[in-house]
């Protein structure tokens, strides 16, 4: 990892400190800077109200020319979160393609709470999950609910 | 035996799709390599189909060296980028360096202007800003290999080269969201500016397109009072590589004249760097029209003025142009520097030894040759044995004119600039020390008309 890299995530976690999306915390481990700690709790006007969830930032080694990798530890029903052991969130501005370099962490942060409130099914890894959301709204919900109930208490 | 086709499951499409937008090819090389002879690409190209071979054989003859690009998908931004930082280390003036970085600073406002916190940007400036006042430190103490070598050390390193493509990617997109006028029309219809920045410009995987390229000529290489030059290889019809030039304009509108210039080889999607002899030898110098040379020695050795530099002193090499594909005079323009084209199958190259060389000069002619087996230098004569074979890697000098050729043939030789002609360099003109009035001869109005008509069909 280089200085550049360094500096940077320094310079982001400040950010982040000063305007931690609300519902958020962050645990920053200076000895391995590298990989965010994120807790996060559901938005109150989502199916994932009452939920904690807990997220992982992974900066890779190219940071920032590589896009950060956003995973959810805490498992989720979500159509943009896959369904595994990785819970990983790549869409948007997170998709190596579509990264830029002068992104910032607390937009990251910020689209992970927009998307737990609106998913977006357009753009899903899930799609088993995008089109229950589209076509059987209430199914999904039940389910998101259980598993915030069985998973993220 | 038959059963439903095979449907994958739209998972496994994903999956599929996922694996697919995930695959990167494996690149390997470095980010910027080493210069090397071009008549590595003639070679590459040599079992090639007959478009590309016919356009790679002329290749080397006017463009003697070139420098890969690793084909990561950053190849044509680094190479503007490294060609940028190497042409300020060519003209050698710390005051460039100086007047460069107060320029870029100056862009910051441009930056600002269209939403690009300072924070964020400043660390990409910095690494710009950072090499270009260590290769300054290094120019002006004197030292321009260690600063060529930092310079190539710096792009080699993947945060260093990062951080500068991504500076000048903010500043071509600044450039474009300012100037909407002079790119709107080029874009895809309906696509607006800052949409076609935001997915074509700013991300750190994106090549660069022709209006990105565009772009970065106006904010990066004109203002600095550089010219870009892009070589299309491609199958397009025609002998030679189509170029491509972004050409500096002065204050007052008019164009700047021999401004360095940064040359790329465009295969289709991807850029090396190419080099003129004149890159890479030294900051430019005038150089004399090619034909000077060869009338003015026919008959009689003079030295040229040593203040007027190595490229002279090579012009008189007898066999150090390069080979003219078959011509008796090579169809090479006038801007061309006659010097030796590296060539593996090339025996011996005749070094002329009794000029004093200037020692980085010298040096270059070493390296450009180290593969070579050098035959202990041939001096220079003014009357060589005859014996140097036809059809070898060099086109044939007048030394190895039939027995019988005589210097008052050297006012039959084509003048094909006016430039040239109404120079006094011209032996027909009243201020040559040889003036000598052009007469009209029969025969050689048949060999100048049909090799003008030659000269033009290859230009």
């Amino acid at each position: 990892m280089s200085a550049g890299s360094k500096k940077r995530i320094l310079k982001e976690y400040g950010e982040c400190m000063n305007d931690t999306p609300s519902g958020m915390k962050i645990n920053f481990d200076e000895q391995n800077m590298t990989e965010w700690e994120v807790l996060m709790d559901g938005p109150e006007q989502s199916v994932y109200a009452g939920g904690h969830f807990k997220l992982k930032i992974t900066f890779p080694i190219e940071y920032p020319f590589k896009p950060p990798v956003v995973s959810f530890k805490t498992k989720i029903y979500h159509p943009n979160v896959s369904n595994d052991e990785k819970g990983s969130m790549c869409l948007g501005m997170l998709r190596p393609e579509a990264w830029k370099p002068p992104n910032k962490v607390v937009s990251v942060l910020h689209l992970i709470q927009t998307l737990l409130i609106e998913p977006n099914s357009d753009d899903s890894i899930e799609p088993s999950i995008a089109t229950e959301y589209k076509d059987n709204r209430k199914e999904f919900e039940k389910t998101a609910k259980d598993w915030v109930k069985r998973y993220a208490k | 035996m038959s059963g439903p086709a095979y449907t994958p499951t739209d998972e496994e499409l994903a999956h599929l799709q996922k694996l697919s937008s995930e695959f990167e090819p494996e690149v390997t090389g470095p980010l910027v390599g080493e210069r090397q002879s071009s008549s590595a690409i003639t070679t590459e190209y040599a079992n090639a189909d007959p478009v590309y071979r016919v356009k790679t054989a002329a290749l080397p003859s006017k463009y003697s060296h070139y420098r890969t690009c690793r084909g990561d998908g950053h190849c044509g931004w680094r190479a503007i980028a490294f060609t940028y930082f190497e042409a300020l280390l060519r003209l050698g003036d710390r005051n460039r360096f100086l007047e460069e970085e107060t320029r870029l600073r100056s862009m910051g406002n441009l930056l600002n202007s269209i939403g690009f916190q300072e924070h964020l940007y400043e660390d990409f400036a910095d690494e710009c800003f950072d090499l270009l006042r260590k290769t300054e430190s290094l120019v002006s103490a004197g030292n321009d290999e260690r600063a060529a070598a930092e310079l190539l050390a710096s792009f080699n390193d993947v945060g260093v080269s990062m951080a500068i493509i991504t500076y000048f990617k903010l500043l071509t997109s600044a450039w474009i969201q300012t100037h909407p006028n002079d790119f709107a029309p080029f874009l895809d219809l309906g696509q607006d500016i800052r949409q076609y920045c935001s997915t074509q410009i700013e991300p750190s995987v994106c090549e660069i397109d022709h209006v990105g390229m565009s772009a970065l000529a106006e904010v990066l290489v004109k203002q600095a009072g550089f010219a870009l030059e892009v070589l299309y290889l491609d199958r397009s019809a025609g002998e030679e590589i189509n170029t491509y030039r972004f050409d500096p304009v002065s204050n007052d509108g008019l164009p700047l004249h021999n401004p360095p210039t940064l040359r790329l080889l465009y295969r289709p999607g991807h850029y090396d760097i190419l080099y003129k002899m004149e890159d890479v030898q030294q900051p430019a110098i005038p150089q004399a029209p090619l034909h000077v040379a060869l009338a003015d020695y026919a008959d009689e050795f003079v030295p040229m003025p040593t203040s007027r530099g190595m490229s002279d002193v090579m012009s008189l090499i007898p066999g150090m142009y390069p080979t003219g594909l078959g011509q008796n005079w090579p169809s090479v323009s006038y801007d061309y520097n006659p010097s030796p084209i590296p060539q593996p199958q090339m025996a011996a190259v005749p070094t002329y030894t009794s000029v004093p060389v200037p020692t980085t000069s010298q040096e270059y002619v070493n390296t450009a040759h180290h593969n070579v087996p050098l035959e202990s230098p041939v001096g220079m004569s003014l009357n060589p044995p005859m014996t140097i074979e036809r059809g070898g890697p060099f086109r044939p000098s007048m030394y190895e004119l039939e027995p019988g050729f005589q210097s008052n043939h050297s006012q039959s030789l084509p003048f094909q600039t006016s430039i040239f002609r109404n120079s006094h360099y011209n032996t027909a003109h009243f201020l040559n020390p040889d003036f000598q009035p052009e007469e009209w001869s029969p025969d050689s109005e048949y060999v100048t008309g049909s090799r003008s008509r030659h000269k033009s069909a290859s230009q």
